[in-house]
């Protein structure tokens, strides 16, 4: 092989070099000179920015047509840090009302983005402010204002755990955006309705296309704005909420730690859910203040989590017309089966009843709440066939109620006992299991659903807040929900329902809220809370012959449910059933404003 | 003119010019492309940090005795390999590697001081007399000598500086005398190992071209049975490689492979790229009137994209000008090599002068759209301390032995 020379190898090399670098310079040529027009064509389109159009989101009506959420235009402050003069801070957090320091504080945090593109410094600013803003326009450069929407809730009642709020999308939420419909800094239903409803109400963006130069700044209308999108609003959701009945439920519930749920029984239909304590979603309307929410999360009621469909307790002596139901649809008992009280039941240990019932048959230990009666009737039945109904009429799954805060809640089987102590768990805990104590969970939700199932003698549909949605002609367009049919027996609900009816007309254990006007069917329940009072349960719909109203009430850390339960759910009846009764409405009303005023809504 | 002859006796002038134009067009490019962004609009006065810093030390190599870089060779060596075993320990990762150590304020990528010292290194074992690169043991130590920093760096992982390596070992080997068979040898692995990333038939294409040169060179039967079954078995070697990797770092070679795999991450720069370098025409938009760099339609530009900032805003005149400043660099260098005043500083001469070729290809290549993006800077014109650091002294070095050439 021939070995070169050093200068023949360094003359190759240099060779090397010239031809690569005319190489590359032919290509440059080629680029910037030959196809000049065709990179400065690419190059200008680049020049064309679109600027998104938010649309308005869509608003919420109860089920007479009474607006719940709307839009309301709302002032944004904002602030372009490339023509901002510092010096204006002080006067502007003065008119602004902000803390001293404040928008300096914030130009720092956003200074990582460019300076041509606007910060927003307030929102919901004062049209005093904006004034003043307009007036000495002058003297702010790089100071502006638009104007955003933001959601107001006109009809006074809250609605927190029902309607829900939307937030800024988070980065994990941008990832998942498979429709591509968000960009960063947008909003997205975060809880409630406004999340699981988001495809519908959140329209679809518009288009504005601006020339930008090369600092970004705005130089004028792309094609005189020809080519821009208007943004069009998102759906208008029609609830099954019924206004003065969310109110009254929402003010009965005030100081209380609980939840209370209605259900139309034919439709399924939620006429009130309320979860208490709540929280104010106009102090979530857009952004939220810190102290407002280090004081939420601070609350060791955690306000913000939705008992009503997602804390589970015991049932208690509400799971007795289930376990009736089962008895008799299983037929291990009949109406005339009777099982013996002597003030208790033996079962390695005793377990004692609040009397002694005697002989006595499913309809009257329904009434009378006898505990022995259902102690011995849960043997019968065996386990898995109870949890068996459990899920028929709902329990122990999601019921698929439309928001997305929901939990399951705990129905056990025997697989479920041998997975804890072992092939050979103790028989005994059944007895409590008879009577909706110890391992068995359900939430105010399953039990309003499980409640509208009896009143609708075993056919329903999945509750839901949702009646449809309105097209642009205002025309409702009904959501099909799951129908729900148990197939149990019109005899058996008879027999139950009767017992029911016993509890507050008879000499039950809800007498108390015995009417004239209607007659209202029920149980009470009292579920054991080893860490602490005892939470008040109370289940019942009304009228008793053609129920149109189903409720679950839920009280913790208070005792007996027929004293604290009860009570909420009479007014509930009352509130909707006698709506006509307009002396009745008016004073709900007027007992409405100390709240209105405690909540710090002034409207006129 | 007296003094000037004096000056450029002493002092390669058109070398040294060149590269403070090249460093000064890149500055600009800099600050053009970081002053509307602020999280990086201190890269301008950081890289005028770098600049003295690297330029005190140019002063200092400049007169130190040149023997003193053939002592330090191979501790500096095994500086690198370590500073890249600690890297991969403790480093810093940015935009997906794992290359930087943080020293403090400062961080530091131990892959630029890798290249220089392989470079020493090489000269090292290269320069000493008894060496015969037809000897296939020899050829071997050299390239586990270049090659050694390599599967650290591969580690990281940083392919773009991997290309260096086997680039100035290639042309080391060349200018140390490596024959063509030599050339062969070393390259026929390259050629296996990229062709079994590709694909089975690219793989049988690869051995059946590698097999046919070596019947070409009709070399006896335990030389070409040895070749083959070190050509071989590196094919399945880095077929096993690929299998071991994770799926993310298997998808990283595929779309290094093929950029249009991925059209929205490199596939979106190339494009851009073009786009920014094409619109500036033939006297460019002006600086920091380039609306591609301005409006940052090209990620990180200040770094690796730093040459379509300098095509948008100084046009096909300012980007031919900065093609001319390299080649006065490479040539000047080589030219000194030429004559250095030994074979150990003639090859780090070249391999210096292959660092910054390589460099020049690959990085103003990818920014045309000829050859698939790989992330390594642009000497003197990327914004980056190390990177400067190291070519200013390795500049230094070659002013060194200018200074001491035979004439």
């Amino acid at each position: 092989m021939t070995v070169f020379s050093t200068t023949q190898k360094k003359s190759l090399l240099t060779a090397i070099i010239a031809v690569v670098a005319f190489f590359y310079a032919l290509r440059l040529f080629q680029m910037q000179v030959l196809e000049f027009e065709k990179f400065d064509a690419k190059s200008s389109s680049n020049s064309i920015k679109a600027i998104e159009q938010i649309p308005l989101r869509g608003v919420f009506y109860d089920r007479n047509m009474n607006l719940l959420v709307e839009n309301t235009p709302a002032y944004t402050v904002r602030i372009f840090p490339a023509e901002y003069n510092t010096k204006a801070n002080k006067f502007l957090e003065g008119v602004l009302g902000l803390d001293s320091g404040y928008i300096a504080n914030q130009l720092y945090k956003n200074r990582i983005f460019s300076k041509f593109v606007p910060i927003k410094i307030q929102r919901g600013a004062s049209f005093e402010a904006v004034g003043w803003i307009e007036e000495n326009k002058e003297n702010l450069p790089g100071v502006d204002y638009i104007i955003e929407m933001q959601r107001n809730y006109p009809s006074g009642v809250m609605g927190a755990h029902v309607f829900g709020y939307s937030k800024e999308i988070s980065q994990k939420q941008l990832e998942q955006n498979s429709d591509g419909f968000y960009n960063p800094g947008d909003l997205i239903g975060y809880s409630g309705l406004e999340r699981s409803y988001e495809e519908f109400i959140r329209g679809k963006k518009g288009f504005n296309y601006i020339l930008v130069d090369s600092r970004r700044r705005e130089i004028g209308k792309f094609k005189d704005g020809l080519r821009d999108v208007a943004s069009i609003k998102g759906s208008d959701l029609v609830l099954g909420i019924d206004l003065n009945l969310q109110r009254v439920l929402e003010e009965s519930m005030l100081g209380k730690v609980g939840a209370g749920v209605a259900i139309e029984p034919s439709t399924g239909e939620i006429l009130a859910l309320v979860s208490s304590p709540d929280f104010d979603l106009n102090q979530f309307s857009y952004v939220t203040s810190r102290d407002y929410l280090s004081d939420l999360l601070s609350d060791k009621r955690k306000p913000q989590f939705n008992r009503a469909t997602s804390s589970k307790h015991p049932p208690g002596s509400t799971f007795k017309i289930l376990c009736a139901i089962a008895g008799l649809e299983s037929g291990v008992i009949n109406e005339n089966s009777t099982f013996f009280c002597g003030g208790g039941f033996t079962f390695g240990r005793f377990f004692k009843c609040h009397g002694a019932h005697g002989s006595i048959n499913v309809v009257h230990a329904i009434e009378k709440s006898c505990n022995s009666f259902f102690y011995q009737l849960i043997f019968k039945i065996g386990l898995n066939r109870l949890a068996d109904y459990a899920e028929l009429f709902g329990l122990g799954k999601k019921t698929g109620v439309d928001i997305k805060e929901e939990v399951k809640g705990l129905i056990p089987r025997t697989s479920y006992y041998e997975k804890l102590y072992g092939k050979n768990w103790p028989q005994g805990i059944l007895v409590s299991l008879g009577i909706g104590q110890g391992e068995i969970g359900a939430t105010p939700l399953q039990l309003a659903h499980f409640t509208a199932l009896v009143a609708n003698n075993g056919k329903s549909f999945a509750p839901h807040f949702v009646r449809g949605f309105l097209d642009e002609n205002k025309k409702l367009h009904s959501l099909k929900f799951r129908e729900i049919n148990t197939g149990v027996s019109q005899k058996t609900f008879d027999l139950v329902k009767e017992g029911m009816f016993l509890v507050v007309n008879g000499a039950g254990t809800a007498t108390a809220i015995r009417m004239q006007e209607i007659k209202i069917c029920g149980k009470t329940g009292t579920a054991q809370n080893p860490h602490g009072q005892d939470h008040a349960w109370f289940i019942g719909y009304a009228p008793a012959d053609n129920p149109q109203i189903a409720v679950a009430v839920l009280v913790e850390n208070v005792g007996f449910g027929g004293t604290h339960a009860a009570p909420i759910a009479k007014r509930m009846i009352e509130t909707y059933l006698l709506k006509n009764k307009p002396e009745l409405f008016k004073n709900k009303q007027d007992s409405l404003n100390p709240i209105n005023k405690f909540r710090g809504f002034l409207e006129n | 003119m007296r003094i000037d002859y004096k000056l450029n006796d002493k002092f390669d002038l058109s070398l040294f010019s060149a590269a403070l134009i090249l460093i000064v067009m890149g500055l600009m490019g800099i600050y053009s492309s970081t002053q509307n962004t602020p999280h990086v609009m201190l890269n301008f006065e950081k890289q005028l940090f770098s600049l003295g810093v690297g330029m005190a030390g140019l002063i200092i190599i400049y007169f130190l005795p040149l023997n003193f870089f053939k002592v330090i060779s191979l501790p500096t060596y095994a500086v690198s390999l370590f500073l890249l075993v600690v890297v991969l320990l403790i480093g810093k990762t940015v935009g997906g590697a794992k290359s930087w150590i943080g020293l403090g304020i400062f961080s530091f990528q131990p892959v630029e001081l890798a290249k220089f010292a392989s470079v020493l290194a090489l000269a090292h074992y290269l320069s000493k007399p008894n060496i015969n690169l037809d000897n296939l043991k020899d050829i071997f130590i050299t390239l586990a000598i270049g090659l050694g920093p390599v599967p650290l760096i591969l580690l990281e992982p940083d392919m773009g500086s991997s290309f260096v390596f086997f680039g100035f070992v290639l042309i080391i080997l060349f200018w140390r005398g490596l024959s063509v068979f030599g050339i062969y040898v070393v390259i026929s692995p390259v050629i296996i190992a990229i062709s079994s990333l590709l694909g089975t038939w690219y793989f049988v294409g690869g051995a059946i071209i590698v097999l046919a040169l070596l019947f070409y060179f009709k070399k006896d039967l335990f030389t070409s049975g040895a070749i083959m079954g070190l050509n071989l078995s590196t094919g399945f070697f880095v077929d096993y490689l690929y299998n071991f990797l994770s799926p993310h770092q298997q998808k990283r070679i595929a779309s290094f492979i093929d950029p249009m795999s991925d059209p929205l991450g490199a596939g979106y720069n190339s494009i851009q790229a073009q786009v920014a370098i094409g619109s500036g025409g033939l006297f460019g938009k002006g600086f920091l009137n380039g609306n591609q760099t301005q409006l940052q339609y090209i990620p990180e530009q200040w770094t690796d994209f730093i040459f379509c900032v300098i095509g948008e805003e100084f046009g096909f005149i300012g980007s031919v000008l900065l093609v001319f400043l390299f080649i006065v660099l490479f040539t000047r260098i080589l030219k000194t090599a030429v004559v250095a005043k030994d074979d150990f500083f003639g090859i780090v001469l070249v391999g210096i002068f292959s660092i910054y070729f390589i460099h020049f290809i690959i990085n103003i290549g990818m920014t045309i759209g000829i050859l698939p993006i790989i992330g390594i800077p642009l000497p003197f014109v990327s914004y980056g301390g190390s990177s400067l650091l190291i070519n200013l002294a390795m500049l230094g070095l070659v002013l060194n032995v200018y200074k001491s050439r035979i004439i």
